[in-house]
Parts: C-alpha cells; sequence; structure tokens
C-alpha cells in the first residue's frame, strides 16, 4: 500500500470549548505536519479527548477554527472531512460480522460488492484477522476487536487518522503487542495520525510530537526527548516519568538552593521565596550519610528486579532514587542522597514556571 | 473482646429464627421466604388462571347449564355441548366458504391499497358475512396496520428526541397558537377558504419567527416535549371521544378501519414514545458516531444501526402496541357502528339487554379473541433476548 491516502496537515487556532460554564479547552493552538504522529496526552478532563472530537466534528468548538489541510472545516460535517477514528470503546456494530464491519464505510459510499469484498480481506490482512471475517464482535477477544476497529478505520484510506485511547481496554501484554504493531503500521502508511492517551508511555513511545493538555492549556508541544529532558514547567516534569519525578520545596537565590538548611549548589539563577527543585529518581545515586548532598533517613526499600527503588525522608517531602538491586539500606537507615547539578530542574512554585 | 475471633459470625450458632430466615447460601431463599413467595405465587396463578378455565368451559355450556350453575367440572357437573360454537360459525347463515374467500381477497386487495395510497378509496367488504369472521378480520386488518403505522412514525419522533436537541421558543409557540386561531376564525366566521388563510397564516408565521429572532429567550427543552407527547395519554379517552366522532363524521370516515387505524395509531403513540425513547437513550452513542464519520446520514444510521439494535425493545413495544389495539373498545364502539366492529364490540353485543347476558356466545368469542393474542405473544418473545448489544462496546 504505497499511495496510501493524503498526508494532510491539521492545525488548531485559538480553539476554545465550554460546556456550559465548564471550560474544557482554552485557547487552543496545535499545528500537525503532514504524516506526522502527534500524541495528546494528558488526565481525565484534561479536554484532550474534546481536541479531538472537535477535529473530528462529532462536537463544535466555541471559539476558534479548525483547518485540515489548510481548509478550514471548523462547520463541516464530519463525513467531508476524510478523517477516521478508532474509538475507545472499539464502537463495532454488534449485529454485523467482521466483514461488514469493516467494509461499512465502503458500502455507505456505494461501491459494488466485489471491490468492496477485495478491499475488505486486504484491510483484515493488514491487521491479520482474515480468518475472523464471518464472526460476530461478540465471539472475540478484546485485541481482535481493536483490530477489527482498525481495519475499518484503514480501509478508506483517510487523510488524518484519530484514535481515543484505542487500547486502554487491553490487558498490559497485549497492549505493549498493539503498540508496537500501531507504530509499525503508522509509518509503513505514513499517514497523520493523532492520537489521545492518558499513558506516558504510550504517549513517549509512539509519538513523533507530543502535547501535554491540563485544565484545557497546552502544556508543551515537543519531541518525548525534549519532554523529558526539558520540561516546560512543573507539571510536565512530575507528569513524565516514572517513577514521577522528585520535588523538594524550599528557596532560590542567585544560584542557590536551599532547602531544610542544606543549600544546594545548581546551574540556574533566579530568585524565588518558593521555589522547587526537581530530580528524576534515576539521576540521584545513594552514598555514605557523609558524602551525601543531603541526608535523610530511608522511608522504604523497594526491589523492583534489575534496580531497588528507595525512598528517603527529607523533611515534608519524599525522594525516590534508583540504587542498584543489591543495596540493602532499610526502614529507618541514615543514608546520603547525592544529587548531580547538571540534571537538576528548578521552578517557581507560585506559576510551575521553569527557572533557567 | 480481647479475642479477635469473637467479631466471627458462626454458622453453627445460629438461633432457630436465623435458621428459618436467612439464606441457607448466596442466591437461595430462606425456608421461610420460600414458603410465603410460593404460597402467595399459588394463589395468584388461581386468580389468573381461573376466569381463562372458567371462559373455555362456558363456552361449551349451554343455557341451562349456566344459569343452573355454578357448575365448574365438564362431564362431572355439566354435560358439554358445541352449541355456542355452532350459533357462531355453521349456524350463521353467511357463514359459508365461498364468502369467506371472497372476504380473503378483499382483504388482501384493500391492505395492498392502504400501504399504496391511503387516498385510495378502500373496496367495501363482503355486506353479508359471518359476524364472528368480520369482527375477527377487523380486528386483524386495525390492529396490525395501526400498531405497524404507531411503531413506525413512534419510534422515529422518540430517536429523534434522544439524540437531536431541539428548543423551541415559547414566545414562536405562541405566536403559532395565535394564528391558528386567527385561520378558524377567518374560515368560520368570515368564510374564507381554508387553504388561503392558512397559507396566508403560515406566512406570517415564518416572517415573524424570522423577525422576532433573539427577542423570545426562553424555549422548551427535550424534556419538556416528551412530558408533552406523555401527558396526552394522561387524559381520559371518554373526554375526547365525541370531538373525535365529530371530526371523523366532518371527513366522511365514520364506519371506515382508516378512521380506527389513525385514531389508535395517534392513541398508542405516547407509549411508543416513551417506551422506545429509553431504548434508544441507553444505546452507546459511539455506535453512532462511528457510523456518522464512516459518512452514513441520519436515516441511514436509524435504519442500519440503531433500528436493529433495539430489536428486543422494538418487539416487547409492538406486542403491547398490538394488544392494546386489539383490546380495544371505547373509541371501536363510537366510531365503527356496523361495517368495522371489532372482537370486543362483538363480544359486548351478547349482552342483548333485554334477554340478558348470552354467556356461552360471549364465551366462544372470547376465546377466538384471545389465541392471536397468546400466539402472538410465543412469536413476539423469540425477538426478545438478551445480549443483542454483547461485543459492541464493552471489553
Amino acid at each position: 500500500m504505497k499511495d496510501f491516502g493524503n498526508q494532510a496537515s491539521v492545525r488548531f487556532e485559538n480553539v476554545e470549548k465550554s460546556f456550559g460554564d465548564v471550560k474544557v479547552l482554552r485557547d487552543f493552538d496545535l499545528e500537525v505536519l503532514p504524516g506526522e504522529f502527534v500524541v495528546l496526552l494528558g488526565a481525565s478532563g484534561s479536554g484532550k479527548t474534546t481536541a479531538l472530537r472537535i477535529l473530528s466534528g462529532l462536537e463544535t468548538p466555541s471559539g476558534g477554527e479548525v483547518y485540515i489541510d489548510d481548509e478550514n472545516v471548523t462547520d463541516v460535517l464530519p463525513k467531508y472531512r476524510d478523517i477516521s477514528m478508532v474509538f475507545q470503546s472499539y464502537a463495532l456494530y454488534p449485529h454485523k460480522t467482521v466483514a461488514e464491519n469493516i467494509s461499512f464505510p465502503l458500502k455507505v459510499r456505494g461501491m459494488d460488492k466485489a471491490d468492496m469484498d477485495a478491499a475488505t480481506l486486504d484491510a483484515a490482512k493488514q491487521v491479520q484477522i482474515e480468518d475472523l471475517l464471518g464472526r460476530y464482535p461478540r465471539e472475540l477477544s478484546g485485541g481482535q476487536r481493536q483490530r477489527v476497529a482498525l481495519a475499518r478505520a484503514i480501509i478508506r484510506r483517510p487523510s488524518v487518522f484519530l484514535m481515543d485511547e484505542p487500547l486502554s481496554n487491553l490487558d498490559a501484554k497485549l497492549r505493549g503487542h498493539m503498540r508496537a504493531q500501531l507504530k509499525h503500521m503508522q509509518k509503513s502508511m505514513g499517514i497523520t495520525t493523532i492520537y489521545v492517551t492518558h499513558d506516558q508511555i504510550e504517549a513517549m513511545t509512539l509519538a513523533h510530537r507530543v502535547a501535554i493538555l491540563e485544565k484545557g492549556v497546552l502544556q508543551q508541544l515537543a519531541t518525548p526527548a525534549e519532554i523529558y529532558n526539558d520540561p516546560a514547567n512543573l507539571f510536565v516534569a512530575q507528569f513524565i516519568g516514572s517513577p514521577p519525578m522528585n520535588v523538594i520545596h524550599g528557596r532560590l537565590a542567585g544560584s542557590q538552593f536551599t532547602t531544610n538548611g542544606v543549600v544546594v549548589e545548581t546551574n540556574v539563577s533566579g530568585q524565588a521565596e518558593k521555589a522547587v527543585m526537581g530530580i528524576r529518581p534515576e539521576d540521584c545515586s545513594i552514598a555514605a550519610p557523609t558524602d551525601g548532598t543531603l541526608v535523610g533517613t530511608i522511608f522504604t526499600n523497594e526491589l523492583i528486579g534489575d534496580h531497588a527503588l528507595v525512598t528517603v525522608d527529607w523533611g515534608d517531602d519524599q525522594i525516590a532514587i534508583k540504587a542498584p538491586k543489591d543495596f540493602s539500606g532499610d526502614q529507618g537507615d541514615e543514608i546520603g542522597v547525592v544529587i548531580p547539578r547538571d540534571h537538576l530542574f528548578v521552578f517557581d512554585e507560585s506559576n510551575g514556571q521553569r527557572i533557567r | 473482646m480481647s479475642d479477635a475471633s469473637s467479631y466471627r459470625f458462626r454458622k453453627s450458632e445460629r438461633t432457630l429464627m436465623q435458621r428459618l430466615f436467612e439464606a441457607p447460601a448466596i442466591g437461595k431463599m430462606s425456608p421461610a421466604s420460600k414458603f410465603v413467595a410460593y404460597s402467595l405465587l399459588a394463589i395468584w396463578s388461581l386468580f389468573v388462571l381461573f376466569p381463562i378455565y372458567w371462559v373455555i368451559i362456558t363456552s361449551f355450556k349451554d343455557a341451562a347449564s349456566v344459569n343452573e350453575g355454578p357448575f365448574y367440572l365438564p362431564f362431572v357437573d355439566f354435560q358439554p355441548t358445541l352449541d355456542a360454537w355452532r350459533i357462531q360459525f355453521t349456524e350463521d347463515p353467511f357463514c359459508n366458504f365461498a364468502a369467506i374467500v371472497r372476504q380473503f381477497g378483499l382483504l388482501g386487495y384493500n391492505s395492498f391499497v392502504w400501504v399504496v395510497s391511503p387516498v385510495v378509496e378502500l373496496a367495501p367488504m363482503e355486506p353479508q358475512i359471518c359476524k364472528i369472521y368480520l369482527a375477527f378480520t377487523n380486528s386483524i386488518v386495525i390492529s396490525v396496520f395501526s400498531t405497524g403505522l404507531c411503531v413506525l412514525v413512534g419510534a422515529m419522533a422518540a430517536y429523534a428526541l434522544a439524540r437531536i436537541q431541539y428548543a423551541p421558543r415559547f414566545g414562536n409557540i405562541l405566536i403559532f397558537v395565535l394564528l391558528l386561531v386567527g385561520v378558524i376564525v377567518a374560515t368560520t366566521y368570515a368564510g374564507a377558504p381554508w387553504w388561503a388563510s392558512a397559507s396566508v397564516a403560515l406566512a406570517f408565521f415564518f416572517f415573524l419567527v424570522r423577525a422576532l429572532k433573539g427577542y423570545f429567550k426562553l424555549s422548551l427543552k427535550n424534556g419538556d416535549i416528551l412530558f408533552w407527547i406523555i401527558s396526552q395519554r394522561i387524559l381520559p379517552p371518554i373526554v375526547v371521544v365525541i370531538p373525535i366522532y365529530v371530526m371523523f363524521q366532518a371527513v366522511g370516515l365514520l364506519d371506515t378501519h382508516l378512521a380506527l387505524i389513525l385514531l389508535y395509531a395517534v392513541a398508542n403513540m405516547p407509549i411508543v414514545v416513551w417506551l422506545m425513547y429509553d431504548f434508544f437513550t441507553n444505546l452507546p452513542v459511539e455506535l453512532e458516531e462511528s457510523a456518522q464519520l464512516d459518512g452514513a446520514t441520519r436515516p441511514r444510521i436509524f435504519w442500519e444501526i440503531v433500528l436493529p439494535l433495539t430489536r428486543p425493545g422494538l418487539a416487547a413495544t409492538t406486542l403491547l402496541i398490538l394488544v392494546l389495539a386489539w383490546n380495544e373498545y371505547l373509541f371501536a364502539v363510537f366510531l365503527a357502528t356496523v361495517k368495522v366492529q371489532t372482537m370486543p364490540i362483538m363480544v359486548a353485543a351478547k349482552n342483548t339487554g333485554e334477554k340478558g347476558i348470552f354467556w356461552w356466545e360471549m364465551c366462544a368469542v372470547i376465546v377466538v379473541m384471545i389465541i392471536p393474542v397468546i400466539l402472538m405473544a410465543i412469536l413476539l418473545t423469540r425477538f426478545i433476548s438478551k445480549g443483542v448489544l454483547l461485543g459492541a462496546v464493552k471489553g
């Protein structure tokens, strides 16, 4: 399938959406390049699904414009937008067989039976369900239903693919498998894809670029690496990473961050009476109490497998550290925590913005 | 209570009352509730089944065994006879085979005409045909066609209310009502032709609605419309039967199938809308959204996705409406005076007044009347199956 559909660009311009008094999307701008895989990442209620539904035409924005291929589609009916969507619930028609489900978009277009059957088989082969065509959705497993939904979405070669948490109903093992499959499919077809999820691993692994939303506001739009290594604000920093980034409260004066009477030298400079220092668990290390940047007591020590996760009490905060798997410190022991200067982020606590 | 295990319930330490009133296992009934439940069910089933038994045996009695009764056991209490049945069928001079075949032909023709064009006049049925046959076919024609029309229109209305948000403004409704009054006044008192005044009023209506756009703020919501539709069923039918009689008289439809078909369809519509609204709102909306994205139009989504999925609900609703139409008496007694008498009228006619009630004949007619209802119920339960939505949206 070389000439698979048209690679369309997508653009949101100042899109707003409110339901009654609740603003779910504020001043949302996003530009998606042709063929790009963009993931909208956010917690529930962040507006990510609303953004997707506005693009699909199932929802109309309260303000702003939506463009597909530089054509204003804000008031265009869904069927004329040349998009297809995979729903979280798959939305398969339970009274139709797999083949009838997959071919429904073509049937609506009045295609003749022979061509339709050929296209159905072709789409089914893409997702390896060609031997399930005669079954009904209720006779399929979750993963198979997911594939049927995918086949129905690709059969009409849309310009844009929309996916609304397509993997969230699958069990963990199948999710990993389907994730790889999706990434492979998107890359080989090259269709512009917008994917909504609350799962940061899906976002990091699938996306060319990730857009992080919170309370209807776009927080950062960047490649997964940039999001991870250079978060724009405290929300993004804490949202991405597992276990999440440690936050230590304190005060910033010049380049000196003071927390619980201990001064930590940083690479930034600024003034903030209330500041937050962020450091990822994998960037910290443990040391003897005499050698640590900070010295605290161990709250608990969990062996994960390839490493041990050590949680250390520090004032009102807790610091998680990825330690070697043979670390044997126990609850209550004194321990030093080394915080390397180069991996430190500092944020202004009042607005969450990064201090650079 | 130092011993932690003293908080435990122990099955072996139950009192007699607990043994009687406590369920022995999850999903089981306690002995006491079992006894009460089955006793009540036994009594209730007597209440339900005895009248049917009584109707059937009475249809095999003669006048003497009815009047000298009460007798309940055939061959023991009384000698069964086919008299009541003979009066309905073989002794009716018009109950002959050729006439019934002709009648079937006319029925087919009329059904065809009715479907193709409601305007074409229906062929008059055989005037001299046995009464029970006439009433039976009248009942079938009227209940089947009225139910079909009612469920079709009602389901579409319910779907629209379930999925599309309407907001008719109070002001516009007021304008409409005032103009309607104007039309009535103009036609009745000023002698204007109705079509002329209606066109003028319609033009005025659109003009005023456009001109006053945004002036009225208050509007109705779907819930109000739904309640308004249901409220029409709250009105006692006896209140409206005279105006309805006059209306059908004015258009010359008294004593026709069409009159009863239309009337039953309208009268039962609120029930269809009410029931189907519930089924439609409970359908997962993603299915329709997905079809919408795939390019299907609203009507297509309704016919191809929504209706097949609500088939159990549709079947239950159809059964209910069919039975309501089959049993309807009040409207029929006013509107169907001679030619289109239905089964309930026929049953009531066995109360002759001066000669008293012919219970045995009445019961024979009743048996004929309840057989189709039982058959319908058996037929339709096949459609009312669970799990139609399985595999749609659940993982």
